[in-house]
């Protein structure tokens, strides 16, 4: 089915369209979210919403930019929605625990192994990760995009409404931060 | 120091992408049909049923103030009957009917 076929075919609602076209992009919706938020629940639930956004404002896409990168927006501006919810409800954790009787915190960190790290690497991948969590907004996201989705400049320049130079720009100050925590860790 | 950083920054070379969980189109179906029945349930102010309670509710009302408002002229009836005897009981006990210290 071309990308054409199943656009006229979402938009007239039909059920065998939608599941090719959650067929073609699961795995990616599904690996950028795992990347930026870094837990496999998390993951498959905005993974979940992205598809239901799909399918709601099919009829908004404008065909500017291709699907995928239409899709992979939406992927992106819900993951990092998701993520500034929950470290506003961490803050308001953290007031309530000052007041609260118990101080047992709302989300204890977790480890995150990613599972297409290869074995003799994934001490090191988890502390990247873990420092990845660190960087800005934007920075993470161009390096996610790039480093664990393998995408090119020019479709992360799409997706993050900025020119190819930027994403250069972006992912060049991502790794000196990285390299930078990666100095600041205990040996 | 540099071999560490480097170790770090490249562990995610050759890294394989992550595949969605089995099952992931069906269960997205289900959240999609869930999310759907809640919306109908918006409508309950249409259901038969509701309104047919609301109307016999608006029916009740009607009804018992029309009652009320039948039983109200009696009441009156007794004040006004028994109105003039208190007032000259009132007055009589308050020495309001000598007229005015000018008769």
């Amino acid at each position: 089915m071309t990308e054409q076929e199943l656009l006229y075919g979402l938009r007239n609602g039909e059920e065998l369209a939608f599941k090719e076209l959650v067929n073609q992009f699961q795995n990616k919706v599904f690996n950028v979210s795992l990347g930026l938020l870094q837990q496999h629940a998390d993951a498959e639930d905005i993974a979940q919403e992205v598809f239901i956004q799909v399918y709601r404002s099919i009829k908004n896409f404008k065909e500017e930019a291709r699907l995928s990168t239409w899709i992979y927006k939406i992927t992106v501006t819900k993951c990092l929605d998701h993520l500034r919810s929950k470290k506003r409800k961490k803050r308001f954790g953290f007031i309530s625990s000052l007041f609260g009787s118990d101080n047992t915190p709302l989300y204890e960190p977790e480890e995150f192994n990613h599972p297409g790290v290869q074995l003799d690497k994934k001490e090191d991948a988890k502390i990247l990760f873990k420092l990845v969590e660190e960087l800005p907004e934007n920075q993470r996201t161009a390096f996610i995009l790039n480093k664990v989705e393998e995408l090119g400049y020019r479709e992360i320049a799409a997706i993050l409404n900025v020119s190819e130079p930027a994403v250069d720009a972006l992912l060049q100050r991502a790794k000196q931060n990285l390299r930078k925590k990666i100095n600041e860790l205990p040996p | 120091m540099d071999n560490r950083e480097e170790n770090i920054l490249n562990s995610l070379t050759g890294l394989q992408k992550a595949g969605a969980p089995d099952f992931f189109y069906t269960r997205l179906l289900g959240r999609m049909q869930n999310e759907n029945a809640p919306q109908q349930k918006q409508y309950f102010l249409l259901k038969p049923l509701f309104v047919g309670a609301v109307l016999f509710l608006v029916l009740m009302i009607n009804v018992f103030s029309i009652v009320q408002f039948n039983k109200t002229p009696e009441q009156n009836a007794t004040v006004h009957s028994a109105g003039p005897a208190s007032l000259q009981s009132f007055a009589d006990a308050y020495n309001l009917n000598t007229g005015s210290v000018y008769e």
